[in-house]
């Protein structure tokens, strides 16, 4: 029998359908992956078995737990199954937990809450499940707050306040998207190992085939609030009967045609680049520390070529970056375009800024929401001495150029979705014609097929426009479909560059070849067709 | 922590010098003679420079600043002009009536936002919640002197529960002081608890919205139980600046309902010595005021570092 049946579920809220007829189930020490991308229903399958919806939701059909109709329980009898009988990890480690509550509370309060036991053996209960979830006493005791955490330990302290009292069903929606590769390996196998040890079923939803192709036992394909396609794992991997799972599988492994353009005459270069940053004060009169996030940098891009940066957070990518665009100063070596220092004085050099733009990756973020898009994509003009007579025209050509077409210029950024905001940063970073653009994970937040687009957005501009790009991601299998060359850098230090395809094959550094090992890949048969 | 305790010491202590500066110059430039005032118009010459004289109005600006700070920190606030007084004194006459009004009007505000305010944002968009969005609005726009004579009207004069005014003085016991402090406490109150209960609701309603929230709700808490083991303790910090800086107002702003109701407080104190150019004593209860509002702030820093676990890492 099944721990989990969902049958014909239709779900609206205030009168909008999300879900329509999804069925789905989850055997007791059975894996299911839920994919789908943004929009899909996916997270909101999960928090219809939790009956943790939003005001205003509506569900029809059936949603049993291990005998439980969960649609028609009072709140009550539901407050005593979330928790016991399925727990629940979520996407986003950094703000699940509260901020101003030790880790061994949080845990026991799982416990406390669901049994009569004290509080000594509550506490003693966490201690074990954050043990199990590999958080050992001696390093993490139950006293430290969350923010003491990285993002992974903070996973786990929410993956073993879900399992501590050993429920049936764990639901995780996306408990990797947010974390590094390494990282995600390490948790992806800890919920496995979890799945073995307890026999409980795990509903895996993510938007990543390859983390699921690794794991998963049954994959069920969700798009637009229907299952489009569901099976035992292999089974659906290798068929892909319904044309959108082959549409995924194409976008998630996409390779963008690629016209070789790098000519080998040198754009930037950098040169023994430090980037360093004051720590806090030690004592009363203590002098502040320094702490080296960026250790001796050295490369050069060629003119019309793409580089891959590829490192995990923390390891200076971001603050080279920064230092690249000339928006803060290096505190040893050089960086030069053609020869020409990007900082100069206490502020960047426009005559260089103007030749080099950047992408980044929140398409939300990045756009003062109260300006329309022909504004916002003419704001690099103030790098020169002034708007040419003919901005307008400029403004529709490379909005017409990036597929917005220039009837969006009147616009506001609000009315276009993120793939069409990534388009329109893209336009507002080629309006001055520059040499190089820095991609700042700029396809990292987009859904597998807008990705997919995207990416061919960027190879024909390339082509077009002849752009170097510098290619900063922690996606390894993107960087690898795009980039000619690539660097590993690892604690403010390259650790490997070269040809991509010679570091991804026959990587030399242990890091790189960690780094590798723990990207999850899609199965052979799936990506040849 | 010891460093953070150091920091926020020197920080009060500049304030205080700088204020110190500030309110002397102010008096010193304000025009008015406090001598000729008290004289009169048809003073001879040599009796109004006796008085400069005696009331210390002579010496040079620099002097006088330090005779006037070393006095304070010795407890010598200095001779009243009018009342020929020690200010001193006739400040913490005052004061025991101004600080238990605004600690009890605190108390009051406090004791009707939280529940109101927790209320609210727990029953965010139904009866509950329109009605306190509704009555706090009214608490706001309503002056409290106006509400003050409202109270007046039915509880003294008409039901008799209470003085008109006029305060019964320590000397008749705990009570019968606290039950004269009683309307003037409710009327500085309510528009303070109208704020703080916005403050409270809106601050509430931010951290309800937070992942944290969620996870706790799939452990199994009921919305009640979240609300109050999590989001409560979050939704503290914005609501503590707000009651930190009401304590500094229902301090020195008692002045219009200290005159309603005929409280000798220290709105009252400054409001006379203005208008009889004691600058003396303005310049004292000024300061003392100054001083009382960096006190809060200090405490109010500290408090911040009490609920939050990652202000006190940074410490």
């Amino acid at each position: 029998m099944s721990l989990l049946q969902i049958e014909r579920l239709d779900m609206e809220i205030h009168g909008t359908a999300i879900l329509r007829n999804v069925s789905l189930s989850v055997a007791p020490g059975q894996i299911v992956g839920v994919i789908g991308e943004s929009g899909s229903g996916k997270s909101m399958t999960a928090l219809s078995v939790m009956q943790l919806l939003p005001d205003g939701a509506q569900c029809r059909g059936e949603v049993s737990l291990s005998g439980h109709d969960m649609l028609t329980l009072p709140e009550r009898a539901l407050c005593r199954l979330r928790g016991n009988e399925v727990g629940m990890v979520f996407q986003e480690p950094m703000t699940a937990l509260n901020p101003i509550k030790r880790i061994g509370d949080q845990v026991a309060e799982t416990i406390l809450i669901h049994e009569n036991v004290s509080r000594a053996e509550a506490m003693a209960r966490a201690r074990e499940a954050l043990d199990r979830c590999e958080l050992p006493a001696d390093q993490f005791p139950l006293t430290r707050y969350p923010f003491e955490l990285s993002g992974g330990q903070r996973q786990r302290v929410v993956i073993a306040m879900a399992i501590a009292l050993r429920p049936q069903l764990l639901i995780a929606d996306e408990p990797t998207t947010a974390l590094d590769v390494t990282t995600q390996a390490e948790i992806l196998t800890l919920l496995k190992r979890l799945v073995e040890e307890d026999g409980m079923g795990l509903m895996l939803i993510t938007h990543d085939l390859a983390v699921v192709a690794d794991m998963a036992d049954e994959i069920v394909i969700m798009r637009q609030g229907e299952v489009v396609e569901a099976g035992p794992a292999a089974q659906v991997l290798a068929e892909r009967k319904h044309p959108y799972t082959r549409a995924l599988f194409e976008a998630s492994g996409h390779q963008p045609e690629r016209a070789d353009t790098g000519t080998g005459a040198p754009l930037l270069r950098v040169e023994n680049a430090v980037r360093e940053y004051a720590t806090r004060r030690k004592g009363v009169w203590g002098k502040p520390g320094v702490f080296r996030a960026v250790k001796s940098v050295s490369f050069q891009i060629e003119r019309g070529e793409s580089l891959g940066l590829v490192g995990e957070s923390g390891c200076g990518k971001s603050t080279l970056t920064r230092a690249i665009l000339g928006l803060e100063d290096v505190q040893g070596g050089r960086i030069e375009m053609d020869g020409e220092p990007v900082f100069t004085g206490q502020r960047p050099n426009r005559d260089i800024r103007r030749r080099m733009q950047v992408v980044f990756q929140d398409p939300y973020g990045s756009f003062n929401p109260r300006w329309k898009v022909a504004r916002l994509v003419a704001e690099p003009f103030h790098l020169l001495d002034g708007r040419p007579a003919d901005w307008r025209e400029q403004v529709a050509k490379v909005l017409d150029d990036v597929g917005i077409g220039a009837d969006a210029m009147e616009r506001y950024v609000h009315e276009f979705s993120g793939g069409q905001r990534q388009r329109i940063a893209i336009a507002r970073a080629l309006i001055l014609r520059p040499e190089l653009v820095v991609l700042d994970e700029a396809v990292s937040a987009l859904d597998v097929s807008i990705r997919a687009q995207i990416l061919d957005l960027l190879a024909a501009l390339q082509k077009d426009y002849g752009l170097a790009y510098l290619f900063i991601s922690h996606d390894l299998s993107v960087v690898r479909n795009v980039t000619d060359r690539v660097m590993v850098m690892q604690a403010g230090e390259i650790v490997e560059e070269g040809p991509t395809a010679q570091v991804f094959d026959a990587p030399v550094h242990p890091y790189t070849k960690r780094l590798i090992a723990a990207a999850p890949v899609l199965p052979e048969f799936a990506t040849q067709d | 922590m010891l460093r953070y305790l150091l920091r926020r010491l020197l920080s009060l202590v500049v304030s205080l010098v700088v204020a110190s500066m500030v309110i002397f110059a102010m008096v010193e430039v304000v025009p008015g003679d406090p001598a000729a005032y008290m004289l009169g118009l048809n003073a001879q010459a040599d009796t109004l420079a006796a008085l400069r004289e005696e009331l210390g109005l002579n010496g040079s600006l620099v002097a006088r600043y330090f005779d006037w700070v070393g006095g304070m920190v010795q407890g010598d606030f200095g001779t009243s002009y009018t009342y020929r007084t020690p200010v001193a004194g006739m400040v913490a006459d005052r004061v025991a009536i101004s600080l238990p009004l605004a600690l009890y009007a605190l108390a009051l505000s406090t004791a009707i936002a939280f529940p109101a305010g927790i209320w609210a944002a727990a029953r965010r968009g139904r009866a509950a919640d329109v009605t306190v969005m509704g009555v706090t609005q009214l608490g706001v726009a309503i002056p409290n002197f106006w509400f003050a004579m409202l109270m007046v009207l039915v509880f003294a004069i008409n039901l008799r529960w209470f003085n008109a005014g006029g305060f019964a003085g320590w000397d008749e016991g705990f009570f019968a002081a606290m039950k004269s402090l009683t309307l003037p406490a409710i009327a500085l109150a309510l528009p303070q608890a109208s704020i703080l209960a916005r403050v409270m609701r809106s601050s509430l309603l931010d951290t309800l919205n937070e992942d944290f929230i969620r996870t706790a709700r799939a452990k199994g808490l009921t919305r009640g139980q979240a609300l109050r083991r999590h989001a409560l303790g979050n939704a503290l910090i914005p609501v503590l600046t707000i009651l930190g800086m009401q304590f500094a107002f229902l301090l020195a702003g008692g002045i219009i309902i200290e005159n309603v109701f005929y409280l000798p407080g220290l709105g009252r104190l400054v409001f006379q010595a203005i208008s009889a150019r004691d600058l003396i004593v303005v310049e004292s209860v000024v300061m003392l005021l100054v001083f009382a509002v960096i006190v809060v702030n200090f405490v109010v820093d500290l408090a911040y570092a009490a609920v939050d676990p990652r202000l006190r890492a940074r410490l």
